[in-house]
């Protein structure tokens, strides 16, 4: 069951991915750690805007910085991607999602529209 | 098989319904019933033939409405076990209207993406006049229908991340 944490974790999640400078930025980190110099190179952007992109990319997890080496490089975490990705997550929405349907069906075919009966 | 919950392969579920096995059977293998209820969200059957028996193939169509108008798919797949009232296993995938089915690269999916998956469905007595069913999907492609091309883009970085870096705690 997601909880509304989850559900919070996921729409950072996906909103950190709705650009696809910052998607480009996760491909070059699923390669190995970059500095925010190299994850600057491939784009036309100035060092503080590569800075926002980054920022985004670490408030939802996908990014860390390291805290010790002078240039704080920058590593994919791929957790936030593994539940976006998750096709079993999605698929299981959709079949319980059809399988209410079936419950509220099997309800409508039953010959004697049952009221509230309680007996076991 | 115990620990199927956790295969990033499978989605399994199991469910409680107020109705006894053969009408669950029903709602899988007569057509019209299945139609009923099949569809997701919003989405509807216009077609669906099933010729239940091992061997015998399946053609659904779902009918989506999106932004840009209705979409179809197509979905067909052959049934490897029929059980009355207990076990049904059909092998499902996306096909043109023929049933011809569709290689996975043709509706724009990775080259390594599974043609076919499969559909287990189990029912069982639960008394009261109620029946379980324990439904097992395997191997589905990651891109559900609708996918846009950058989730799909997603799926191929997920893997390539959990390949490199298994180290995040």
């Amino acid at each position: 069951m997601a909880t509304a944490i989850d559900e919070d974790r996921l729409s950072e999640t996906f909103a950190a991915l709705a650009s696809s400078t910052r998607r480009a930025m996760l491909a070059r980190l699923a390669e190995g750690s970059a500095t925010v110099n190299e994850l600057a190179e491939p784009f036309d952007l100035t060092l503080p805007a590569v800075s926002k992109h980054i920022k985004v990319l670490e408030r939802a997890g996908l990014v860390v910085r390291g805290r010790h080496a002078q240039y704080r490089p920058c590593a994919l975490d791929p957790a936030p991607l593994a539940e976006v990705a998750s096709w079993t997550e999605e698929y299981r929405h959709v079949w319980e999602a059809r399988f209410d349907q079936m419950d509220d069906y099997l309800t409508r075919l039953r010959p004697h529209a049952r009221t509230d009966d309680h007996d076991g | 098989m115990a620990d199927d919950n956790a295969s990033p392969d499978a989605v399994v579920i199991e469910r409680s319904f107020d109705a006894p096995v053969a009408q669950i059977w029903q709602m899988w293998t007569d057509p019209e019933h299945f139609a009923a209820w099949y569809g997701p969200d919003g989405a509807s059957i216009p077609v669906a033939k099933m010729d239940v028996r091992v061997g015998g193939t399946r053609l659904v169509c779902m009918e989506a409405q999106t932004p840009a108008g209705p979409m179809q798919m197509w979905f067909t797949g052959e049934y490897l076990e029929v059980t009355e009232n207990t076990r049904l296993v059909y092998t499902e995938s996306m096909c043109d209207q023929s049933g011809n089915v569709l290689a996975p690269s043709a509706m724009g999916m990775p080259e390594d993406h599974p043609t076919t998956t499969e559909v287990r469905v189990e029912l069982d007595e639960d008394g009261g006049g109620r029946t379980r069913m324990v439904l097992t999907h395997l191997g589905i492609p990651s891109d559900s229908p609708g996918a846009t091309g950058w989730t799909m883009a997603l799926d191929k970085l997920a893997t390539h991340a959990a390949a490199h870096g298994n180290g995040s705690s």
